[in-house]
């Protein structure tokens, strides 16, 4: 009787072998049924309806008590800042926005942060966040709500969103005369963006421990003052006060979800207060498009899946999830002026503001954070959604695969050696003999791996090398001709390094284990990612074999190896998006502001990754690369090893 | 006069014999029964669970001790269990205050509420204790249930409640078995005289089902499988403000006064189905007396059955026909007068 350890029982039956015959069909169902489930999630029937979980919350209970006044209020508030921001063309009217927290009667408060900008030699940025904070006033400031305006100078390139700061201005004042606040609620007025944001978070919860570093590039300082444990916060984008709709934005650094709650929470407390909100809400026109609701449930999808899968945050809300705090951001569009829908000025914003103070007193009910709904989920429409356990069936399908393909490889592996050998010993030896003989070189192939994975890790860590980064070229480039040099040694590796019989088939069962791991786990932390990745690679993945004689097969297998280079994904992804952005430009033109677009993007990307904590350039540096490595090599690797393995079987 | 003086004597014979068989009862003894025996009052309101959104099992702890005291229970025999403080809560904008209703007519949460076990004190195992008289040495005794055999004791319980169940704060339960011994375990200690259960909660008869001690009447105010619900919101304040099953109780309780002939029966049918949504559970196969003929402040007030006697009467020992058995052949009474002196009170009822 054979132990299960013993290596000489034969790991195949006819099961196995059977189905390693037809392992490409196999993989090829497995991925069909893995699309086919993710297009089937758009249907009515695989996805649910929201409802709400958290009984605190208890949305819509109250009458909302904010009344014209505070829409007057906000007005005028807004007449002032225009005057103001003719003299502050390119800075934040600080002074303005203290004064007027000051004259509500709230802490007011100001906090410096300080960028250190490492590349080219190095500069500095500073600004300035100004909060204040209205504190509980029957009970500890042991907990908080923010409430946070960014601020844009008129010289900013991005939408101007200047009504942000009286809408919220206004809210502050109503809500300084109610006595049943039972968290402290913060007022922020950032700058720079995300920066200031970020900024403020870091000096908010990390600032005791950097206040002496000065080795981080973003100097947050510390905060005069603070309001407990924050619970969640919502973030206030307004173009215009008179307000056409409200777009939901959820998607967080590195694909995170507020809880589901608080974005039922907010539609909800939308609905009831007659403003037309949604996720991705597109405007009227767009909106008429006669397309069926299965495909605008589709697109729906899709969409959010390619906001989360750049693990960029669409909103300040986002930097706030890193820190386990639930926020979203309420951006409302400016109305059109040709619309048919005719409003009062005297009272445009009401709405709006009692919709920000019914939120304000759901979460003010909060009595821990939100726990009971979904975290990881996938918006199908403004009132349904997919949970986690609905999509990663689609995922796991995909993935599966790598490792369906992984096993049978294995489990066929010694059944081709003992062919091989058999052919060249002749049938005369006891094949178990060869069982023991077969054996496979390990160590070369861990080699080989390492080698792939410090190659990527490269990419992580050399364009922030301090020698490089006093070189006086600008990021850009530098970031660029770093990842361009490490690609091409990428590609160059395979022609370099001959690999010793068997390791073929080794490293291809490696990298299929490997693969399989790395998009589980990155699934799991940012499932669009993981899925777009996912499609792309998975049917390259299948179809590479190194030891297949079909020359269409393997053409096919390097070209779409070669497509799928990080930088070549990369250079695409822009040329489309420049496309689109810019239709008029000639081809060549094109060609040309891609690579200049490219240079930015992974710039950005380096940047957020040291700023902000993305680990997409992380991932695609460490994880991705290495693994494209092994499937250029798997796929660039010819027939030879394997004849020339037995020509020396046969010269034995 | 005399009739009744002498029934009231054979069902104090009757009480003695009560073990035996039921059904050969006398008519007499039957008709006895239906008076109240009990000599004095406790009631032991609980308010089971905690935070903001519960406001409502507040409010209807509240209101309920309101009635029983307005009906005379004095304060250090009503035993008071509130496990959240809403007066103080931060987010509530009355200060202080605790209504049960929108249109904030009263402020149940008045001048003179004396809570005995507040907050994290609410606990299953000092609910338990509480029952069977077993608490800790250095208890304060406004904090004891210090009944007797002759005490009718109304215990009334609101929380979120599920199959078999009643959750205290956020984190236990006490179980209808448990609350079925404890009971028993006032019973077998001569706690009570009469007990009138009264709980509304989802589920709420669940909680009654394992009970076998005599002289309980239960009433619930949903079936197993049904929720009990909320009345109405007060969007000022921003949460549900009492259930339905204590609102329409109330409704009836407000307008009951010491000397009312209300009866029990009446107030078990105070939430038909119509109203409540759920249905009112009801159990009444413990309870020796039938329903309709109990008055109301049996339960809800303080109102003691006192007889005006003219004979002497030996409190200690039993007198000789005490022993009768046979009524027919019973020595007839001396005849007496019954001198009925018009007194304050009884004019105000006229």
């Amino acid at each position: 009787m054979g132990l299960l350890s013993d290596p000489s029982i034969s790991t195949h039956n006819k099961l196995v072998d059977s189905l390693a015959k037809h392992m490409r069909k196999l993989c090829y169902v497995f991925y069909t049924a893995g699309v086919a489930w993710f297009m089937c999630l758009a249907l009515p029937e695989f996805n649910h309806g929201t409802y709400l979980s958290e009984n605190a919350l208890s949305p819509g209970l109250v009458y909302p008590e904010i009344r014209i006044d505070a829409n007057r209020l906000a007005l005028q508030l807004l007449e002032e800042l225009q005057r103001e921001r003719k003299d502050h063309q390119s800075t934040t009217p600080h002074a303005w926005i203290m004064a007027k927290f000051n004259e509500f009667g709230l802490e007011t408060y100001t906090h410096n942060f300080t960028l250190r900008y490492p590349f080219g030699g190095g500069k500095e940025f500073h600004g300035k966040n100004v909060y204040g904070i209205l504190r509980a006033p029957r009970i500890g400031s042991t907990e908080g709500l923010v409430f946070s305006a960014p601020y844009r100078p008129p010289s900013s390139v991005h939408d101007e969103i200047t009504a942000s700061v009286p809408v919220l201005l206004a809210f502050a004042d109503f809500a300084r005369r109610k006595n049943y606040w039972a968290k402290d609620l913060v007022f922020l007025v950032t700058e720079q963006e995300q920066l200031g944001m970020q900024a403020w978070l870091e000096a908010y919860h990390d600032g005791y421990k950097n206040y002496h570093s000065s080795s981080s590039y973003l100097v947050a300082g510390s905060l005069p003052a603070r309001a407990g444990s924050l619970q969640a916060a919502l973030n206030i984008e307004v173009q215009d006060l008179e307000v056409d709709y409200v777009d939901v934005k959820v998607e967080g650094l590195n694909g995170k979800l507020p809880n589901l709650d608080m974005f039922n929470l907010v539609q909800r407390i939308m609905a009831r207060e007659g403003v037309t909100s949604g996720y991705k809400h597109a405007p009227r026109k767009r909106r008429r498009m006669n397309l069926s609701p299965y495909e605008q449930n589709l697109r729906q999808m899709l969409a959010m899946l390619a906001t989360q899968a750049t693990g960029v945050p669409n909103g300040n809300h986002g930097l706030f999830h890193r820190y386990r705090i639930d926020a979203l951001t309420l951006s409302a569009a400016k109305r059109v002026t040709n619309s048919n829908v005719k409003s009062n000025p005297s009272s445009a914003t009401v709405p709006l503001l009692k919709s920000i103070e019914g939120i304000s007193r759901s979460l003010n009910n909060l009595l821990e954070r939100f726990h009971q709904s979904f975290f990881f989920y996938v918006i199908v429409h403004n009132d349904r959604y997919i949970s986690i356990g609905d999509y990663m069936p689609a995922l796991v399908a995909l993935i599966a695969c790598s490792f369906v393909k992984a096993y049978l490889s294995w489990s066929t592996l010694d059944a081709a050696e003992r062919h091989a050998q058999q052919d060249a010993a002749g049938n005369e030896t006891d094949p178990v003999v060869f069982y023991t003989k077969l054996s496979l070189p390990y160590g070369f192939v861990l080699v080989y791996l390492v080698v792939t994975l410090v190659i990527g890790y490269m990419g992580n860590v050399l364009p922030l090398q301090k020698y490089l980064m006093e070189l006086s070229i600008g990021a850009g480039p530098l970031t660029l001709t770093m990842l361009i040099a490490l690609n091409v040694a990428g590609i160059a590796l395979p022609f370099y390094v001959v690999l010793p019989p068997g390791g073929l088939e080794l490293l291809h069962i490696c990298m299929l284990l490997v693969y399989g791991c790395a998009l589980i786990v990155i699934g799991l932390l940012n499932f669009s990612l993981g899925f777009l990745v996912a499609v792309l690679s998975v049917p390259m993945v299948v179809a590479l074999n190194p030891s297949s004689t079909n020359g269409a097969l393997r053409g096919l297998a390097r070209l779409w190896a070669l497509l799928l280079n990080p930088m070549v994904v990369i250079y695409t992804v822009v040329l489309v998006l420049t496309f689109y952005e810019f239709p008029e430009l000639t081809f060549q033109q094109l060609l040309l502001r891609a690579v200049t677009a490219v240079m930015d993007a992974v710039t950005f990307a380096l940047i957020d990754s040291v700023i902000y904590g993305n680990w997409l350039y992380f991932a695609a540096c460490t994880v991705f690369f290495p693994l494209w490595i092994i499937c250029w090599t798997l796929a660039l690797a010819k027939q030879s090893d394997n004849e020339i393995s037995q020509a020396k079987l046969k010269t034995n | 006069m005399l009739h009744k003086a002498l029934l009231l004597v054979l069902a104090i014979i009757q009480i003695n014999a009560a073990e035996y068989d039921t059904s050969i009862l006398p008519e007499a003894y039957i008709d006895a029964a239906q008076h109240s025996t009990h000599t004095n009052n406790w009631a032991v309101l609980v308010d089971a669970s905690r935070f903001w959104f519960n406001y409502r099992h507040v409010a209807n702890v509240l209101s309920i001790y309101r009635s029983v005291k307005r009906l005379g229970i004095p304060d250090s025999q009503i035993i008071l269990m509130i496990a959240d403080d809403m007066a103080c809560n931060a987010r509530n904008p009355r200060p202080g205050q605790v209504y049960n209703n929108a249109n904030q007519h009263i402020n149940v949460y008045g001048d003179d509420v004396e809570v005995d076990y507040r907050g994290y004190e609410v606990t299953v195992e000092n609910f338990v204790r509480l029952l069977t008289g077993r608490t800790q040495n250095g208890t304060a005794r406004s904090k004891k249930l210090l009944s007797d055999a002759g005490s009718n004791v109304l215990i009334y319980l609101t929380g979120h409640g599920g199959d078999g169940f009643l959750k205290f704060q956020d984190s236990e339960e006490i179980t209808s078995q448990e609350l079925a011994d404890g009971i028993q375990q006032m019973w077998e200690k001569k706690r009570y005289n009469e007990l009138f259960f009264m709980v509304d909660t989802c589920q709420a008869a669940s909680l009654y089902e394992k009970f076998t001690s005599p002289n309980v009447l239960a009433v619930a105010s949903s079936l197993v499988g049904e929720d009990s619900l909320s009345h109405h919101v007060d969007p000022s304040i921003g949460v549900y403000m009492i259930d339905r099953y204590t609102y329409y109780a109330l409704e009836f309780l407000e307008k009951v006064q010491p000397f009312s002939k209300r009866t029990i029966g009446e107030f078990l049918q105070v939430c038909p189905k119509r109203v409540c949504i759920s249905t009112v559970g009801v159990r009444k196969d413990l309870y020796r007396r039938d329903p309709q003929k109990v008055p109301i402040t049996d339960f809800f007030g303080a109102i003691r059955p006192t007889r005006v006697s003219t004979d002497r009467i030996n409190v200690t020992l039993a007198d000789e026909e005490d022993f009768y058995t046979d009524f027919d052949h019973m020595p007839p009474k001396k005849q007496f007068k019954i001198v009925i002196q018009p007194q304050f009170i009884a004019k105000i009822n006229k």
